[in-house]
């Protein structure tokens, strides 16, 4: 079974569903068909991940595979996570669509709305912090500058150093900068940074914690 | 009333004794009174540069401690009129002198010169502090390399916090073919990170060293090409608008896209 082309694995977290790298929409889904005859118990109303390397499947292909589960098997696709080939920081493995938001945890019951504007360019060796809210910065945050908040945090010029949001553990939180190219980013405890030398991409875009507590960045359209 | 202008950097090695030399030359020599102060106590070279150290009698250290008139301090320069320099003491340490001395000394001299300009030892310590502390004004200098940048950005935030405006840029070092190759971060790089107006661009010039070695600023030799930016930056600094020429930047493509963005 160990080179089955889909495997069904329960985690601390639920159920997960492992697709081998290098097969094609159609393989998945005829060997997603066999595995689910071929159990005895029903799964009707289930939970579960997808976790997949990169290639070959598009993200046409991911939103199909999960229309597909969720009409034909009644299960609902709780996360996709993607387990890069290269060993490539995941940062960079993740785009837009293989993120879920109804999987993120949440904890609303803290007023997070409120949010410090700071109105200049966070230099190398300056900090500024917010622990009772969220932080816009109308400028850049340069490396060695930091950026700390309880909530969100949201860079209207280009992040080059360190951001920290969701600083009291609020995993909801985000990081969002007209040009993301941090050297660490951290969300909660967890923290995760882009390959050395990445250029910046000529966008807006967004980081938050996706499945598997792994911190995603993804094109920002809107929230 | 004069200026008082700073001029630092925060990493060591990136230019900033060989600007202060050149631009305090350069503006004497269209006719303006400069005093130069060499605010690195314990490790002055202005004086070296300047082809001066043998004529350094007192220090701003002997100012401070009332042994001398700050007038009978400062040393003529060999080749320029109305171009003064207040050397640093050899003996002492940075912290032998505190800011409010400094203030004093500049604040003194912003009363008969038209520009003041501050010599910064390298670092954020005391001796940054107290260079500039009579400052209003500040020129930050960096090469194309990451960490000098990093340093220059440090210090730009905290002249910033001690409202010293405006900071302004001088990039030294640029070297035309490499930043033709590609090899080298682009003056639009380094802008874009720090964020402030650019002064002057300053070649990579060989003849930097020689100078330095003859005691002779570079803007002596007008034939040179950092000479030349010199006395550009210091035109500019007397409020001319004087161009920045552009060096070939990127690669051919961007070239071309900006000659058409430009018609
Ligand atoms: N534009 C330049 N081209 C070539 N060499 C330079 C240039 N600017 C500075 N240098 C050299 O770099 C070294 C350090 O310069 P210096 O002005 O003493 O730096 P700082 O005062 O910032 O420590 C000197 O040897 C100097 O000759
Ligand atoms: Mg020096």
């Amino acid at each position: 079974m160990e080179n089955a082309i889909v495997k069904l694995r329960g985690y601390k977290d639920g159920l997960h569903l492992i697709i081998k790298p290098k097969v094609s929409l159609k393989e998945v889904e005829e060997a997603i068909h066999e595995l689910i005859n071929g159990m005895n118990q029903p799964l009707e109303g289930t939970s579960v991940h997808i976790d997949m390397s990169t290639t070959p499947l598009t993200s046409a292909d991911l939103m199909e595979l999960e229309t597909h589960l969720t009409e034909k098997y009644n299960l609902n696709v709780s996360g996709v996570n993607l387990i890069d080939d290269n060993e490539e920081s995941p940062i960079i493995a993740a785009p837009a669509v293989h993120i879920i938001p109804h999987c993120l945890p949440t904890d609303n019951q803290q007023d997070y709305g409120h949010a410090e504007i700071v109105r200049q360019t966070i230099r190398s060796g300056q900090t500024t912090s917010s622990l009772t809210g969220s932080i816009i910065i109308y400028g850049d945050v340069n490396p060695g500058g930091e950026v700390v908040a309880s909530g969100d945090i949201i860079v209207l010029g280009t992040l080059r150093g360190n951001a920290h949001a969701g600083a009291n553990g609020r995993l909801s939180s985000v990081i969002m900068a007209m040009e993301l190219v941090p050297l660490q980013l951290q969300i909660g405890s967890y923290v995760n940074r882009p390959p050395i030398g990445q250029k910046p991409r000529g966008y807006p875009e967004i980081a938050r914690i996706g499945a598997e507590n792994i911190i995603i960045v993804e094109e920002f359209i809107k929230f | 009333m004069g200026k008082v202008i700073v001029i630092t950097s925060g990493k060591g090695g990136v230019g900033k004794t060989t600007s202060t030399a050149n631009l305090g030359t350069a503006l004497a020599m269209i006719g303006k009174t400069v005093v130069i102060i060499d605010a690195d106590v314990g490790l002055r070279n202005l004086d070296v540069v300047m082809g001066l150290e043998s004529r350094v009698v007192f220090t701003s250290m002997d100012v401070i401690e009332k042994r001398c008139d700050l007038d009978k301090a400062l040393v003529k320069d060999r080749r320029v009129e109305d171009l003064m320099l207040l050397a640093a003491s050899q003996r002492n340490r940075k912290d032998d002198i505190k800011p409010e001395q400094m203030f004093d000394i500049c604040e003194r001299l912003r009363e008969e010169y038209d520009f003041i300009l501050v010599d910064s030892p390298a670092g954020i310590e005391q001796g940054f502090h107290n260079a500039a502390a009579g400052a209003e004004e500040a020129i930050i200098i960096t090469t194309p390399d990451v960490s000098a940048i990093r340093d220059a950005d440090r210090i730009i935030g905290l002249l910033q916090n001690q409202n010293i405006d405006p900071i302004s840029l001088i990039l030294n070092r640029l070297s035309p073919t490499l930043v033709k190759k590609g090899n080298m971060i682009s003056k639009n790089d380094v802008l874009d990170i720090l964020n402030i107006d650019l002064l002057g661009v300053v070649p990579e010039d060989e003849g930097v060293i020689a100078s330095t070695n003859r005691g002779v600023p570079l803007v002596h030799n007008e034939q040179s090409p950092g000479a030349e930016a010199y006395m550009r930056i210091a035109r500019r600094m007397t409020g001319q608008r004087v161009p920045i020429p552009e060096m070939r930047e990127d690669n051919f493509f961007s070239n071309i896209l900006n000659w058409f963005s430009r018609k």
